[in-house]
């Protein structure tokens, strides 16, 4: 039977004590397996692939001579890539971000999962960029597999704090235009802004042929809304105030966050995007797990 | 129709109607801030949701409002009285039965006795009571009481004590009775409240102006003239008793001794009044010991008074009792009247005299006045200085005389006002020594009501008989005698009087002499207790002020004067049924007063502290002789009679009847009417106070529906 004993530094709230960035994502990493994954990609590394037909453009010094003289034609040879993936950690730092109803916000979990992918996809080899924005990109860290890479991705993912409202839809299409090649998008987001900001963002990376995920982070008290007592509710984005009596309004506040979610949900199926919902009660690595043995699962 | 609330206190609480306002107010102030991340999904829900659950929470407070709303008004007993409340619905009732037990109820125009009729009629009045309905029972004998001031929710109980009420001789006190019903009534809080008021109806007993209640009732709230006033106040309904009421009383009978003739002759005087009666004679009977000692036929005219006289003759030393009879008429209570003849007592006198005198002055002639031999003494005479006066004993003079003693000091004037005010007799000589801004610093016109002045001087002298003569003071006295007729007055302070009761004038002088009651406090305050009497001689008892000293007229003058203001003290107690009877001892008794009545029980007499020696029984019972014991022996005797307003039979005018009851509704129910027919039908209502309890539990309902928690 495996020990499972460091599973209780995955608490979220128990990760959040321990010391650095680095150790709380190898806690969540190890164990796991870290098997290699085919790169859907074909590049110039070292393990051939096929041939083929020269096309303009393409650089003459991946032309095989050889093949020309025996055929005299110009056909390129292509190589198999084994871990060049190139991930993007796309980290919303916006002050909606911030909230959180018990010892862990929906920040300080999202960096948790960030920190935990990030370490994850460099154990594989694997480059690894991260972005932190808010209405505007607030750090932009370009993906690379060296080892260094963890140390500064980790140090960027402590410095991110909340800082002011949420333009995700603006960000994305920012990014879509910053990320030429293709790569995977990790995008991790209360996405508290208008579905039809959020999704044409999504869509674009799609559209780019970048493989997205997004893991949509939100506060237990966020999807229930189980406040006991009647409350002013202040907008921690505008600063805007309501009073209202949360017993009365429950039912149908949970209602529209489910057919919100339920959007999203469909609308990043329609377009091949994976949508993991995790909620910040659920220890992360659990969240990040069942995800990946998901993906696993379906190939 | 009539809406009222018969707890109305309890409106007060409907104040708390406003407490779910307050604590809604309250709350919201203290609502908490919580920071959240986006209003994003409470702005779609506000919209719709929200102001659903806004408009929730407005019918709440006004459902919890209206629930605290209802309660209230529920204890508040709110009442619905007139036809639109249902005919027939029987609303608790509170009744105050008025019977009259005064002496005038024991006629018997048809062989029964008037209060037997009234108490046939309570009970007729006790058997419409229902369950929960209360009664209250008062008896109008003068002064008027509470029989049942507790009230009963027993009809037999109520029974019970009409059954055992019997005919009193004392008057009739309706007023005080109503007034007294009324506020047992008020504080009553049934829907029906009804007066009822059985007698004769006697317009003596009506006297009392509405609202003056001095009754003697046992528990009485406040309230009665609330009841009375009020627009919701009680029903009365009168039921006369009617009796005949042709009648002759003794009004009074007074005993009064007979001066300068045979020792121990004394006059009776009855006066009889005749009410409602032919004119003709009347035989008076007059009995002393138990034995017939008179009789005299007198004719008395229709409303009018007669006199009749007796004299007689007794033993000084010992005391006697009597009566005065009419033949028997329609009311035997006042067929009779009792009377007393005190026995003889020695009277203290204290002379007080000017601290450095010489030669004769005034006190020596008044000393000499009042003993002038040594046989058959009245009075015993103590002769003190002035500066003493304030240590001597109060109790044991009657009269004090200050003959000129010019001005008195402090001690000695607080002492002279005790006196007074504890009915003691002064009798204030002044003359040569007078300070007349003393005497109108304060006493002259405090005690006495009078002011002097300088001297008015007639040296030729005014001759004092004229003015004598037929004075009420010297009745009996002899004049044409040489030494009175011939007696001038030639000097006496001038006299500015502001009320006086009797005054001796000269022509050319003035008051000579002024007696007057005391004006002062204390006593006056108290009518059970006598006030003292002053008396003040205006002319100095010396050769320069007039002729008294050398002359014989001096003497009776000076005894009739200390016999006038020892009166207080040495009247023989007298009182009429329900009053207190007050007997002056004379001394104070070495240990406790016992009284004999009249009807053979032997009572401890409570003594007053206040003033001479006297003991009393409080409200007596009975008529009759009261014989006071102490130390042994016999110590006064006093005579208890009916009170004479009782005499008049005659019915009050029932204008004035609805005058005094104003603004009750009145009924009279005549005899031979079915009370249950007059009484019933107008105790109808209908208490809401069930209805409004059913709306608060009805609205609990719809606030716990309300209320509940909706996930959904």
């Amino acid at each position: 039977m495996p020990d499972e004993s460091y599973r209780r530094f995955l608490d979220p709230a128990v990760v959040s004590k321990l010391a650095t960035m680095e150790l709380r994502a190898r806690l969540v990493v190890e164990g796991f397996v870290t098997g290699m994954h085919r790169s859907p990609y074909k590049g110039f590394s070292v393990e051939f692939a096929e041939h083929r037909q020269y096309m303009p453009g393409d650089a003459l010094k991946h032309i095989d001579w050889k093949v020309y003289a025996k055929t005299d034609r110009f056909y390129i040879k292509e190589y198999e890539e084994e871990t060049n993936l190139r991930g993007y950690i796309l980290l919303d730092a916006s002050r909606s971000m911030e909230y959180g109803s018990e010892d862990v916000s929906k920040l300080e979990y999202s960096r948790y999962l960030s920190a935990a992918l990030i370490y994850l996809m460099l154990k594989q080899q694997d480059s690894v960029g991260l972005m932190v924005f808010d209405e505007a990109v607030r750090e932009f860290i370009a993906p690379r597999s060296s080892p260094t890479q963890l140390h500064t991705l980790l140090a960027a993912l402590d410095r991110a704090e909340a800082s002011a409202e949420t333009d995700i839809g603006v960000v994305l299409h920012e990014l879509a235009r910053r990320v030429r090649r293709r790569g995977l998008i990790i995008l991790v987001s209360d996405l508290l802004d208008d579905p039809a900001r959020v999704l044409p963002g999504l869509k674009h990376f799609r559209h780019l042929k970048h493989e997205v995920i997004v893991f949509h982070v939100l506060d237990p008290k966020e999807a229930e809304f189980r406040f006991e007592t009647d409350a002013t509710f202040r907008d921690m984005e505008t600063g805007e105030l309501m009073t209202t009596e949360p017993f009365s309004i429950r039912g149908d506040y949970v209602d529209a966050v489910e057919r919100w979610k339920t959007t999203l949900k469909r609308e990043c199926a329609e377009s091949r995007i994976d949508y993991v919902p995790v909620l910040t009660s659920t220890p992360y690595d659990r969240a990040l797990f069942s995800y990946l043995e998901k993906r696993k699962r379906l190939g | 129709m009539n809406f009222t609330f018969l707890n109305g206190a309890f409106l007060f609480a409907a104040l708390a109607a406003l407490l779910p306002l307050l604590i809604h107010l309250i709350s919201r102030r203290r609502v908490s801030t919580v920071d959240f991340s986006s209003l994003r999904f409470l702005k779609e829900l506000e919209r719709k949701r929200i102001r659903r659950v806004r408009l929730r929470q407005i019918l709440l407070l006004i459902v919890r409002s209206l629930i605290i709303l209802a309660a209230a008004l529920a204890l508040a007993r709110p009442t619905l009285k007139g036809t639109l409340a249902g005919g027939g619905a029987h609303a608790r009732t509170s009744v105050a039965i008025v019977v009259d037990d005064s002496a005038s109820m024991t006629r018997a125009p048809g062989g029964g006795d008037l209060l037997s009729e009234a108490r046939a009629a309570a009970r007729e009045i006790a058997g419409l009571l229902d369950d929960g309905d209360q009664a209250f029972l008062v008896a109008a004998g003068d002064p008027a009481r509470a029989v049942l001031g507790e009230g009963t929710f027993s009809p037999d109980v109520l029974l019970e004590a009409v059954n055992a009420m019997e005919a009193r001789d004392v008057g009739t006190d309706y007023s005080g009775a109503v007034d007294l019903a009324l506020g047992l009534l008020g504080a009553s809080r049934n829907l029906n409240r009804e007066l009822y008021v059985l007698g004769d109806l006697q317009r003596t007993g009506w006297t009392r102006p509405a609202g003056d209640s001095s009754s003697q009732g046992v528990g009485v709230p406040e309230g009665g003239t609330e009841a009375r006033g009020s627009d919701d106040g009680p029903r009365a309904y009168l039921l006369p008793f009617d009796g005949p009421t042709a009648n002759l009383g003794l009004s009074s009978v007074d005993v009064e001794r007979k001066h300068g003739g045979t020792a121990g002759l004394f006059s009776v005087t009855a006066r009889v009044s005749s009410y409602d009666r032919r004119s003709g004679e009347v035989l008076v009977k007059l009995f002393v010991d138990g034995e017939q000692a008179g009789q005299a036929g007198i004719n008395v005219e229709r409303g009018a008074s007669a006199v009749a006289r007796f004299a007689v003759t007794v033993d000084e030393s010992e005391w006697h009792e009597g009566w005065v009879e009419l033949p028997p008429d329609a009311l035997d209570a006042d067929n009779r009247c009792f009377f007393v003849i005190p026995a003889a007592r020695l009277t203290e006198v204290l002379l007080v005299r000017p601290d450095l005198a010489q030669g004769l002055d005034d006190a020596d002639y008044i000393e000499r006045a009042l003993d002038p031999t040594t046989e058959r003494r009245k009075f015993s005479v103590s002769v003190v200085p002035m500066n003493a006066l304030s240590h001597q004993d109060d109790d044991r003079f009657p009269v004090v005389i200050l003959a000129d003693v010019g001005r008195l000091d402090d001690d000695a004037e607080r002492w002279v006002r005790r006196h007074v005010v504890d009915g003691g007799g002064v009798f204030i000589v002044l003359g040569n020594r007078t300070d007349v801004r003393f005497w109108n610093a304060g006493l002259l016109p405090e005690v006495v009501g009078v002011e002097i002045r300088a001297p008015v001087e007639r040296p030729e002298g005014v001759r004092i008989a004229p003015a004598l003569q037929g004075h009420p003071l010297l009745d009996g006295l002899v004049f044409g005698e040489r030494l009175i007729d011939d007696m001038v007055v030639r000097r006496a302070f001038d006299v500015r009087a502001a009320s006086v009761e009797e005054v001796l004038e000269l022509p050319g002088i003035g008051p000579a002499l002024v007696l007057s009651r005391t004006v002062a406090g204390g006593a006056a305050s108290d009518p059970a207790l006598p006030r003292g009497e002053v008396a003040v001689l205006m002319t100095g008892i010396d050769p320069s002020w007039n002729d008294l000293p050398r002359s014989g007229f001096i003497v009776p003058l000076m005894h009739r004067l200390v016999e006038r203001l020892s009166r207080a003290s040495s009247r023989p107690a007298s009182a009429t049924v329900g009053e207190d009877l007050v007997a002056w001892l004379g001394e104070s008794p070495a240990g406790r007063v016992e009284v004999d009545t009249p009807g053979g029980r032997t009572l401890t007499a409570e003594l007053r502290p206040t003033g001479a020696p006297s003991a009393a029984v409080e409200r007596v019972a009975e008529r009759g002789i009261y014989r006071f014991h102490a130390g042994g022996r016999t110590a006064a005797l006093g005579a208890v009679n009916v009170d004479p307003g009782e005499s008049d039979l005659a019915a009050a005018n029932r204008d004035e009847i609805e005058e005094f009851l104003s603004p009750l509704p009145q009924t009279f129910i005549e005899r031979g009417a079915r009370l249950e027919d007059e009484v019933l039908q107008a105790r109808y209502g209908r208490e809401l106070w069930r209805a409004f309890l059913y709306i608060a539990l009805a609205l609990l309902a719809v606030e716990m529906y309300l209320a509940r928690p909706r996930f959904g």
